[in-house]
């Protein structure tokens, strides 16, 4: 051996910043190398493709067919607006930021227990690596894997819009939606991966967290509003007569009369926060629509991703905001709040990604002083 | 080997002579006690043997010197240097063999070893050249751009040599490297350790496989139970006597002019008729062999019976009892 290569010198080096992700990068692509070169990771993205182009074409089929019966039976034509567009985009959506929350852990949620259990890991922890750069660079190349499901089903919202009624706009915001929430899914999935001993139980825990986003904040936001009672001070509505069709404004449609008085009502701005870590209410909140303040836009029929922002701005606001005539004002409508969720819920959601990242992060920390129950370094 | 190299900066500094020790380190996971109170020298331009048998606590206390296990208490030294507070520069003179193989299935051996150079800090331009030397060191030149997965164990073994040697460090922890190895590739190996040592890298070597280690050690720890039990250089081991057997077409005449010598013998019940008796020295060895044959005893068969290593490890498991 008559070259020899000496790195004390260059030790110093890896603490600049761009020293720090080059060896991020390094990892990220030693990752993906291994990722890319797996057929199973083909065969998941090809079905992806077929699965979310069949759901397309199906929502769109429908459509039309719905269409046809109302023609041929109630002689009925809808309004020009509402185009399949809306609806294929909507579905689309949902369906997509449903396989996301399926795929992004089965992604993520092996990246350092495989490691750890294929006797890797520790090869990885012996180098002038930091815990830091193997979690960020396990991170990034999950999140990169998942990405690419995105991307392929990108066609199919820009399918959804192109039929009519949208703008290029909600693609754009809706796909970076979709790519943040796939990104807290994998940065769980690391940073329960990075804690857990053994593959099946990291699998199954990230498995659980996204179940507890999806469904178990619904399920905490309605128990936990069961538990919010409270009251405001309000007083009478007094509603106009109805006048549909009428040519001048809309709102308000009633005027408060009489002495505040107390009000039972549900204090759900207390319990908001929980339903803002819900990734459909960060993505649909997130997503614009009409603005319904805007009288010739008041009577569309409101879509999916509309009802669910609204159902949960409307709980942001709480009574206060919302129940007529709270404090002697006259309150918007239903359909009509404008102070987003979204903001919180990412911000929740981020707080809990960083934190399991941290966790993890001190899990890989070397020389180890503790371990994982049941796990070896090497 | 009588190989001599000058290696320019690989042992500069009165720090880097030092190899790698630990001082009373101790190590448990949960209620088990898996390393306690263990002392371990390996000096620089050495070969030392980390002998004991299963679960005596070798691979913990390789895993600590490797710095990725922290010690309960007690310390370690790479070069004079502490591995929990100078773990860079600690990292870059550690070169560590695990006894799991651990190979990126999907990655060719080439490109493993040029993910490890980048992990390792190497300068970006020397990268390729420094992986085609160490492909070749480890004669998988030919199987470089072959995935992993389809290298046979032996050659996995020799990838993972080649791994930890990538950043040419001056301390080299191999756990039990020639597990899984042909008698080929262990002689090659025995030859490139001793290489290595030759080159001034503090070579430490864990393995149970004691008749090569005789071979390619300098120097032996041996362990049980978790704690140090005899440090000893090979010579040492030696001269502490060996056991040697000799077989003759004629027992009993072998064995009457052993008594006539005054020694003390055992027969041993093998497959062939033989003695065995201690020597405690080659001198020994080459003056009984010498009278036997001038008394005119037939000698079909005469050599040690054991390794010196495995003598000590014999009588060491005799005192455990």
């Amino acid at each position: 051996m008559s070259q020899v290569i000496r790195n004390t010198s260059e030790s110093s080096g890896g603490r600049t910043p761009t020293a720090y992700f080059a060896a991020i990068r390094d990892v990220v692509v030693l990752e993906l190398k291994q990722r890319l070169r797996s057929r199973g990771w083909y065969i998941m993205l090809a079905i992806w493709f077929a699965l979310t182009g069949v759901v397309t074409w199906l929502t769109w089929a429908s459509w039309n067919a719905s269409l046809e019966a109302q023609r041929a039976y109630g002689g009925y034509t809808p309004p020009e607006a509402s185009s399949p567009g809306s609806m294929i985009f909507e579905v689309v959506l949902a369906f997509v930021l449903l396989f996301a929350l399926l795929v992004a852990p089965a992604l993520s949620a092996n990246a350092v227990t495989g490691d750890r259990a294929g006797g890797t890991l520790a090869i990885l922890q012996v180098t002038l690596l930091e815990p830091g750069q193997i979690l960020w660079g396990k991170f990034f190349a999950a999140w990169l894997a998942a990405l690419a499901f995105l991307v392929a089903s990108a066609p199919f919202l820009v399918i959804g819009v192109a039929l009519g009624g949208l703008t290029p706009g909600h693609v754009v915001v809706s796909l970076v939606m979709l790519a943040l929430e796939v990104g807290i899914v994998c940065a769980l999935g690391v940073g329960i991966s990075a804690m857990a001993g053994r593959p099946l139980f990291s699998i199954v825990t990230t498995y659980l967290a996204v179940a507890g986003l999806a469904v178990g904040t619904l399920i905490a936001f309605g128990l936990g509003t069961g538990l919010s009672h409270g009251t405001v001070l309000a007083n009478q509505p007094q509603y106009r007569q109805s006048e549909p069709l009428s040519q001048g404004p809309v709102q308000p449609e009633y005027t408060c009369v009489g002495p505040l008085q107390e009000q039972p009502a549900m204090r759900t701005e207390r319990v908001a926060w929980l339903l803002s870590m819900n990734p459909y209410v960060v993505v649909a909140d997130a997503i614009p629509y009409r603005d319904r303040t805007a009288q010739q836009n008041s009577y569309m029929p409101a879509g999916a991703i509309e009802n669910i922002s609204q159902g949960a701005r409307h709980a942001l606001a709480g009574p206060e905001g919302s129940y007529p005539c709270a404090n002697g004002e006259v309150k918007p409508q239903y359909l009509s709040q404008t102070t987003p969720l979204w903001p919180l819920g990412l911000v929740l959601q981020l707080a809990l990604a960083g934190l399991l990242l941290w966790l993890g992060w001190r899990a890989l920390r070397t020389p180890a002083r503790r371990l994982a129950p049941g796990t070896r370094v090497a | 080997m009588a190989m001599i190299s000058e290696v320019p900066g690989a042992s500069a500094g009165p720090e880097s002579g030092d190899g790698i020790t630990a001082n009373g380190v101790s190590r448990s996971f949960g209620t088990v006690r898996a390393v306690e109170h263990m002392d371990f020298h390996a000096p620089a331009g050495k070969v030392t043997a980390l002998i004991g048998p299963n679960g005596a606590g070798k691979t913990t206390l390789l895993l600590m010197l490797a710095s990725l296990l922290a010690p309960d208490e007690g310390t370690i030294s790479v070069g004079g240097l502490d591995p929990l507070r100078q773990r860079t520069e600690v990292r870059g003179r550690l070169g560590w063999m695990p006894d799991t193989l651990g190979v990126w299935e999907s990655l060719t051996a080439r490109e493993i070893l040029t993910q490890m150079a980048r992990f390792y800090r190497l300068p970006a331009q020397g990268i390729g050249q420094r992986v085609s030397e160490m492909l070749e060191r480890v004669r998988l030149g030919g199987l470089a751009d072959q995935p992993a997965r389809v290298l046979s164990r032996g050659q996995q073994q020799r990838l993972s040599l080649a791994r930890a040697l990538i950043h040419d460090p001056s301390v080299l922890l191999l756990d039990e490297p020639a597990s899984g190895l042909d008698p080929g590739s262990r002689v090659e190996l025995r030859i490139m350790l001793r290489q290595l040592a030759a080159e001034g890298k503090a070579v430490v070597v864990s393995s149970h496989v004691l008749s090569e280690l005789d071979e390619v050690a300098d120097g032996a720890v041996f362990v049980n139970k978790g704690r140090t039990v005899r440090q000893q250089t090979t010579a040492q081991a030696a001269a502490e006597g060996r056991r040697y057997a000799i077989s003759g077409p004629d027992a009993a005449a072998l064995a009457a002019k052993l008594t006539e010598f005054g020694l003390t013998f055992r027969r041993e019940d093998g497959r062939h008729p033989d003695v065995s008796l201690m020597l405690q020295s080659d001198g020994d060895a080459e003056r009984l062999l010498r009278d036997l044959v001038l008394a005119g005893v037939g000698i079909s068969s005469f050599a040690p019976a054991t390794g010196a290593l495995e003598e000590t490890y014999m009588n060491l498991e005799g005192e455990q009892q």
